[in-house]
């Protein structure tokens, strides 16, 4: 039995976690469920040793864990998978996985041995591990967790807990991902999901826990809640569904037209497959895929990061990118509010006159885009790391909307938001839309495609292909991400 | 605000008690010769000047690694752009006889300024267009620099009798002047702390200054938004090359009026030193330099009058930079939050102190 006791930790004013008590059985998987800055993930870092609580105690069948050693809490038999990915990025996939328990061999790095073991249990979860020899740099989100997922099983651990494991995964992949937890549960281990996906929590778990602001608001069972009762809990209200509507009419002239593009990475090997693709202003386009198909190299191509091969990008104005990855591409995280605003260009260029930089006009900037869309901080002087997940994607979609382009170029742009931050996102976009501007949103997340985009293709090994209005269902689509021809 | 001020003279605290074992375990009175070291930095007005005429080349060279280091641009290679920045100023000195003492000045600084941006945008090319390490390039380039400044005094430069390695003397047109003689206090100081100024504001009050650091603080996103990453590092090397030969060109210009082999002790390696004691803060470079340029100064004193080898100096150095460091981590934020409040935001935060979620 893995409990927590009255667990307190706070952040500076913040509190994190007010007296939360948490208790698991083995053989079942309990949801921990809650909105972005409920807790759930300060909660499992106490219960896996990186933090060490400010009160209370965390315990494994009544014999108390080390607070604040990882070291300890993997000894103990307790072995986390983090919402960030916390890989090597220039080491390859195997050298990752040594860092686990594949690495048996006590004098000699073995390699080639942890590759095998990795690549038999992968092949048992239903997954395949890249070439070997491959580094983590270059891999999809997707596969950096499946990764991560390897490495605390590696430990054979009696308790894995795993935070928003499931949010960059594909449709295609969820189904096996929660028979993979089903299968641990049946092996008499302890399965903490931490998600704010209801329906998952439903269907999977045996037992629910719900957060709010720091403290247990309810504990249940799937019998005996619903989806909706859930989401009360979570948010404290209803959440409004934005109208797709707005973005379903007819599009204007063409603000965005990309021809034939091109992207051949070094050594030879194809990206994107000559991609043609034409918005419309009031229109939000999607582009539905299993993550590694080529939508970072499009986003970075469009954002210029990147050169492509051949093809052409033309957009009528300007255009504002939200790469996928808040934290590494998005934002600098420590650096304050007001500046990561001016990272946009139109913003930057606000606030400057003649090359001087006009911080008060900054700061009084930032300000303004704190109230409008709400981003819950203390002030434009606050560090971007200090904001929750929902509050540093507020801010990236306020920083675009507010350098006023025609295009919004948007890349998985709600992963691990909870309901009403995505909600919130959605109705910016369909806000933006409905004022006459472009949004390609890009998205392993199809219930989002679905309901937000007027038109949806489907990108596959780096070719995208138009869907017709008859093939908008989760299962014609997941077979079309898949790579299926017709 | 207040604490950032007050570390550095706790590390100085902290290093001269261990200092005060060593010399103890040695048998010498740590009393003495800290007051010594105090008397030869600070104790008279000449001391004093002295003090402000050794730490001037830190100053140019710590503000161009405090400008580099905080587009996480690593030149190592400050006392090389110096070097050459001299060269360009010894080379071009003797010439200037027929100009007016002004203009003189301006060309000799101008000279330096050049000839050390030319050394350090060439490293910032090798970076931006070859891909070239900039750690690699601009110690390589040192070497080169060091061997540059050796040739050029037994060649193309040497005096005319050829008697010595050094070059002809600069003419006095382009000779900045003592301003309190005996003292060797010049305007090359004042140009300093201008700069040290300047650096600030170009750092935190412009829009390039903007991209700058945040290059240096998020490589990645800074391209993201259109940061043009490659021409921001060659300029950004040139211009803490430029800061690095106008030093050697004050240096030529104000103290040595020719050039010799070894003109710099090191000034460029230890202006890493000055520059993360400021923790790149162009304004605090100007203290932190003072401070490294009392401690040389002081070392004399304390050599004459105490017997002990100003190589002590450099371990007090050493203790005081890794005393600093030590201090300035996350325990020391936390530390810092329950003494003063949480006010103040910790330079880095610490991933795992972040509420997540």
């Amino acid at each position: 039995m893995l409990r927590a006791n009255a667990i307190t930790k706070r952040f500076g004013r913040t509190l994190a976690l007010d007296g939360v008590d948490f208790e698991a059985r083995p053989g079942e998987i309990h949801a921990l469920l809650g909105e972005n800055g409920a807790g759930k993930t300060t909660l499992m870092n106490v219960l896996a040793g990186s933090l060490a609580p400010d009160g209370g105690e965390a315990t494994l069948d009544d014999a108390p864990l080390l607070a604040g050693s990882p070291r300890a809490a993997l000894d103990a038999g307790i072995a986390a998978v983090h919402q960030s990915p916390m890989l090597f990025e220039r080491m390859t996939w195997e050298e990752n996985l040594a860092l686990g328990g594949f690495d048996q061999a006590a004098e000699r790095l073995d390699l080639a041995a942890v590759a095998t073991r990795a690549r038999a249990l992968a092949a048992k979860l239903g997954f395949e591990l890249p070439p070997a020899g491959t580094t983590v740099e270059n891999r999809s989100v997707a596969e950096r967790v499946r990764l991560e997922v390897l490495r605390a099983l590696s430990f054979n651990p009696r308790v894995l807990i795993l935070d928003e494991p499931t949010s960059v995964l594909a449709p295609s992949e969820l189904n096996a991902f929660l028979d993979l937890l089903r299968n641990l549960r049946a092996e008499g281990r302890i399965v903490v999901l931490i998600t704010h996906k209801l329906a998952e929590a439903i269907a999977v778990a045996d037992r629910i826990t719900v957060l709010r602001r720091g403290r247990v608001v309810a504990r249940t069972t799937p019998a005996e809640t619903s989806e909706e009762q859930l989401a009360e809990l979570m948010i404290g209200e209803i959440v409004i569904q934005p109208d797709a509507g707005a973005a379903r009419r007819h599009p204007g002239e063409t603000v965005l037209q990309i021809e034939n593009l091109v992207l051949d990475d070094y050594p030879r090997r194809r990206i994107l497959d000559g991609i043609s693709l034409r918005i419309g202003a009031g229109e939000i386009v999607g582009i539905a895929g299993v993550d590694g198909n080529g939508q970072t190299e499009l986003v970075e191509v469009l954002a210029g990061v990147r050169q492509a091969s051949g093809g052409t990008t033309t957009s009528d104005g300007a255009m504002a990118v939200i790469p996928q990855d808040r934290d590494l591409d998005g934002l600098i995280l420590d650096m304050r509010l007001w500046e990561n605003m001016i990272l946009a260009r139109p913003l930057r260029e606000q606030a400057t006159s003649y090359g001087w930089l006009n911080a008060t006009r900054a700061i009084d900037l930032c300000r303004e885009l704190i109230e409008r869309f709400r981003i819950q901080a203390p002030g434009p002087e606050t560090l971007a790391g200090a904001l929750s997940g929902g509050n540093r994607q507020r801010l990236e979609v306020a920083r675009a909307v507010a350098s006023q382009p025609r295009v919004i170029v948007a890349h998985n742009i709600c992963r691990g938001l909870d309901l009403a931050a995505t909600a919130e996102v959605h109705r910016t976009m369909l806000d933006f839309a409905a004022a006459g501007g472009a949004v390609l949103l890009i998205s392993s997340d199809l219930d989002e495609l679905l309901a937000i985009c007027g038109r949806l293709l489907v990108i596959s090994r780096g070719k995208t292909r138009e869907t017709n209005p008859g093939e908008r269902d989760p299962g014609r689509l997941g077979l079309l991400m898949a790579g299926a021809r017709d | 605000m207040l604490s950032s001020i007050v570390k550095p003279f706790a590390a100085l605290a902290l290093a001269a008690a261990l200092i005060s074992i060593v010399l103890a375990a040695l048998g010498a009175s740590p009393i003495g010769v800290f007051a010594a070291l105090a008397g030869g930095a600070f104790g008279s007005w000449y001391a004093c000047v002295d003090t402000l005429v050794k730490s001037t080349p830190l100053i140019f060279t710590g503000l161009a690694v405090s400008l580099a280091f905080s587009g996480a641009l690593w030149n190592i290679g400050a006392d090389g752009q110096l070097m050459i920045g001299a060269i360009a100023a010894g080379a071009i000195g003797p010439h200037l006889g027929d100009f007016p003492h002004l203009i003189a000045i301006v060309i000799i600084l101008a000279a330096g300024a050049l000839g050390g941006a030319a050394w350090g945008g060439f490293a910032g090319w090798l970076r931006a267009r070859r891909d070239v390490n900039e750690v690699i390039s601009t110690i390589m380039l040192n070497f080169v620099a060091i061997q540059a400044l050796s040739w050029v005094v037994h060649g193309p430069l040497m005096e005319p009798s050829g008697a010595y390695p050094t070059s002809a003397p600069i003419a006095s047109a382009a000779q900045l002047e003592f301003y309190f003689a005996p003292s060797r206090l010049n305007l090359g100081m004042l140009l300093a702390i201008v700069l040290a100024g300047v650096c600030y504001l170009l750092m935190f009050n412009t829009s390039a200054g903007f991209e700058l650091r945040a290059m240096g603080r998020n490589r990645r996103a800074a391209t993201f938004f259109g940061v043009r990453i490659p021409a921001l590092t060659v300029w950004v090397m040139a211009l803490s090359g430029a800061l690095s030969g106008l030093g050697g060109a004050v240096q030529v210009s104000a103290i040595s009026h020719r050039l010799y082999e070894k003109l710099s002790p090191g000034w460029g390696f230890e202006a890493i030193a000055v520059a993360l004691v400021a923790r790149l803060n162009p304004l605090a470079v100007v203290p932190a330099a003072l401070l490294f340029g009392a401690l040389d100064n002081g070392s004399q004193a304390m050599q004459r009058t105490q017997g002990i080898s100003p190589e002590l100096v450099q371990v007090i150095q050493g203790l005081v930079i890794l005393i600093i460091l030590a201090f300035d981590t996350p325990a020391w934020s936390r530390l810092r939050e329950q003494i003063f409040g949480d006010d103040e935001q910790p330079a880095v935060p610490a991933v795992a102190a972040l509420p997540a979620a």
